[in-house]
């Protein structure tokens, strides 16, 4: 080896994973009292919001299936909604697995279990870096281990404390913000670029649709977009 | 009742979408076209849960200056271009949602 850099462990990846998630965490807390006071909102029992964390662990999802059960929608349309607004995670799972592909199953079903937008932004980055890949997924799994737990005792937080922040403060407001955060970074060419404007273009302009499909028809143009901007700009 | 079956089918769609390329495809067979189209995953997607929660407000299009979410998410969007720190961004877009707020009083 040529390389000075230290080999790397898999007790010391872990940790750097949780480690690179703290700074994104300042979002992650109110998000997950968000939802989770939505969840009680919503008109389900505190366990039943707890519950609905721990399987879905997903906000978007969680806070779509809060608006639907609350306003009484049939079980049939509230999971065609929430699978609507999870599309986004085949595109992601697609993205990842190239790089995971080598692990065994026991590795590949937690990881996959503990991807969300905030895991897949910092799986791309911890793949992206130099150096021996050999336990990078000890990193990556630090990452989603770090964010889950957060993550749920928020949840927790916000469904058996319940709706006492005034809504004065608009926390919901975070829950863009953390969005906003990973899509700065993620436009590094004008093709990303294209596909931005265009996908928050449409968004807006199918925003009467039901379901939150304007979600999925938006990412779909906002792809197609980058796809042709790649194309012109190779010619 | 109907909630728990939705909270184990909220489990269960959002599982099976994460699993579906990481647990059980072949990478190495995705067609060509399918990898460049993954490349714009994230900023098409971001953007596309991002905007709405800047310029939608109480369900109505606004695209005014007066609209405190969409001039406090550019602030935001203007420091995480500069600082790669989520703590600095998400405190910048929440004070300038704060302050604009308060002066709308």
């Amino acid at each position: 080896m040529v390389s000075n850099e230290r080999t790397p462990d898999a007790r010391g990846e872990f940790l750097a994973g949780c480690r690179d998630m703290a700074p994104v965490l300042i979002g992650t807390v109110p998000f997950g009292f968000v939802a989770g006071v939505a969840a009680v909102g919503a008109g389900m029992t505190p366990l039943e919001g707890i519950a609905l964390s721990l399987f879905a662990f997903s906000g978007i999802a969680q806070l779509v299936v809060a608006q639907l059960v609350a306003a009484q929608s049939p079980v049939v349309l509230t999971l065609a909604a929430a699978l609507i607004v999870s599309l986004r995670f085949l595109m992601y799972s697609a993205a990842l697995s190239p790089h995971v592909a080598h692990l065994p199953a026991r590795w590949r079903v937690p990881l996959a279990y503990l991807m969300t937008d905030q895991g897949f932004a910092m799986g791309v980055h911890i793949y992206s870096q130099p150096g021996d890949r050999r336990l990078r997924h000890w990193h990556v799994l630090g990452s989603g281990v770090m964010l889950w737990v957060v993550w749920q005792s928020s949840v927790v937080a916000g469904a058996v404390l319940g709706a006492q922040v005034p809504a004065a403060w608009s926390l919901d407001f975070v829950v863009t913000l953390s969005f906003l955060v990973l899509l700065a970074p993620a436009l590094r060419t004008r093709a990303d670029l294209a596909a931005a404007v265009v996908a928050g273009a449409v968004v807006l302009l199918a925003a009467g649709l039901p379901y939150k499909l304007s979600l999925v028809v938006a990412s779909l143009a906002g792809i197609a977009a980058g796809v042709a901007a790649e194309w012109m700009h190779k010619r | 009742m109907s909630e728990w079956i939705v909270i184990l089918g909220a489990g269960a769609v959002t599982f099976l979408t994460r699993a579906s390329f990481i647990v059980f495809a072949d990478p190495q067979k995705f067609p060509h076209a399918f990898r460049v189209a993954l490349a714009y995953v994230p900023a098409a997607v971001l953007a596309a849960i991002v905007v709405p929660g800047l310029a939608i407000t109480q369900g109505a299009l606004d695209l005014s200056p007066a609209n405190p979410r969409l001039v406090a998410g550019i602030a935001a969007f203007a420091v995480a271009l500069k600082v790669r720190n989520p703590i600095v961004s998400i405190g910048a877009g929440m004070a300038a949602l704060w302050a604009l707020q308060a002066l709308a009083g």
